[in-house]
């Protein structure tokens, strides 16, 4: 079942696929070959911990690889100032540079204040032609608690996959698989005012 | 209270509401309209919390290996670079399927 390949949804942590997805975009001193191997020892030793620490701190379990990103690259920069270090020391400091960066989000999210969301804003709002309103959408807000297989199935019709590639790819039905994602597709239609064909 | 002639939000409001649109069955505008949205709503030029780039690459040949976690999630969803460099990648794709040899 497609289903149960996926065993996280919503706030459960997520499998680590491969640790060096994280660092396709970090800048290794090439004179310090010890740091890169260090560090991804790092991150596959904290990467659970630091998804609790993200949704303990944020709320979001889904910010720790963005958050995590951002240490690696602040971990690599301190590191290349010291002597060689062992992996658990690396994923130590890796580890305490994590929570500051989620303690630094948890701050900023704190001052802001949250009345609703776009997605309980009537429709019409956004289609006076006398509110220059900026119809923006947030897709964390209409996808929230959908299950693992519908978002998956969107992504992939995003990425321009037919409907009926996406179901091939699932398992089940391109009718089946558009009954699945029908509530959060009616809701971003509803965004921009987009009628089904037929309807 | 304000008081607007009807002249005044007669044609003109009608022309300029923004109209209804259909979608066709594999909701192709929907899509569209999701993708200008994302291309100019959420820049994210460091790439900060991006899959690889090979992920991407996956995602259109091969999108049967690729899961949730690789893709960070809904991450794309909130990435204009993610959906650039995979508007490049699919159109690369289909062209090189049309210049295959019809077998």
């Amino acid at each position: 079942m497609w289903a149960a390949e996926i065993p996280y949804c919503g706030t459960n942590v997520m499998p680590l696929s491969s640790p060096s997805g994280f660092c396709w975009n970090v800048k290794f001193p090439p004179e310090q070959e010890w740091i890169e191997q260090a560090v991804l020892d790092a991150i596959e030793i904290i990467w659970q911990r630091a998804q609790k620490t993200a949704r303990s701190r944020c709320g979001d379990v889904s910010l720790a690889r963005e958050l995590m990103e951002v240490a690696i690259q602040k971990t690599v920069d301190r590191l290349q100032a010291g002597p060689p270090v062992a992996p658990d020391e690396a994923g130590r400091v890796l580890y305490r540079i994590f929570v500051q960066e989620a303690r630094c989000r948890q701050n900023a999210t704190r001052k802001l204040v949250c009345l609703g969301s776009n997605a309980e804003l009537p429709p019409v709002a956004a289609q006076n032609p006398f509110l220059p309103v900026d119809s923006a959408i947030d897709l964390d807000v209409i996808l929230h608690g959908e299950a693992a297989e519908v978002r998956h199935a969107l992504l992939l019709r995003y990425s321009r996959t037919s409907w009926t590639e996406v179901a091939t790819i699932l398992g089940t039905t391109a009718a089946s698989i558009r009954v699945r994602c029908n509530r959060a597709l009616k809701r971003i239609r509803q965004r921009w005012s987009i009628h089904e064909n037929g309807t | 209270m304000i008081y607007v002639t009807v002249d005044s939000i007669g044609k003109e409001s009608v022309t300029k509401h923004q109209p209804f649109l259909n979608d066709d069955q594999n909701d192709t505008l929907l899509f569209e309209k999701l993708r200008e949205h994302i291309l100019t709503h959420y820049p994210n030029p460091e790439h900060i919390g991006c899959p690889a780039p090979e992920i991407l690459k996956k995602l259109i040949d091969t999108p049967r290996a690729v899961g949730l976690s690789d893709l960070n999630d809904l991450h794309i969803f909130k990435c204009a670079e993610c959906t650039r460099a995979l508007m490049e990648l699919r159109k690369q794709r289909e062209q090189v399927e049309q210049n295959a040899p019809e077998v």
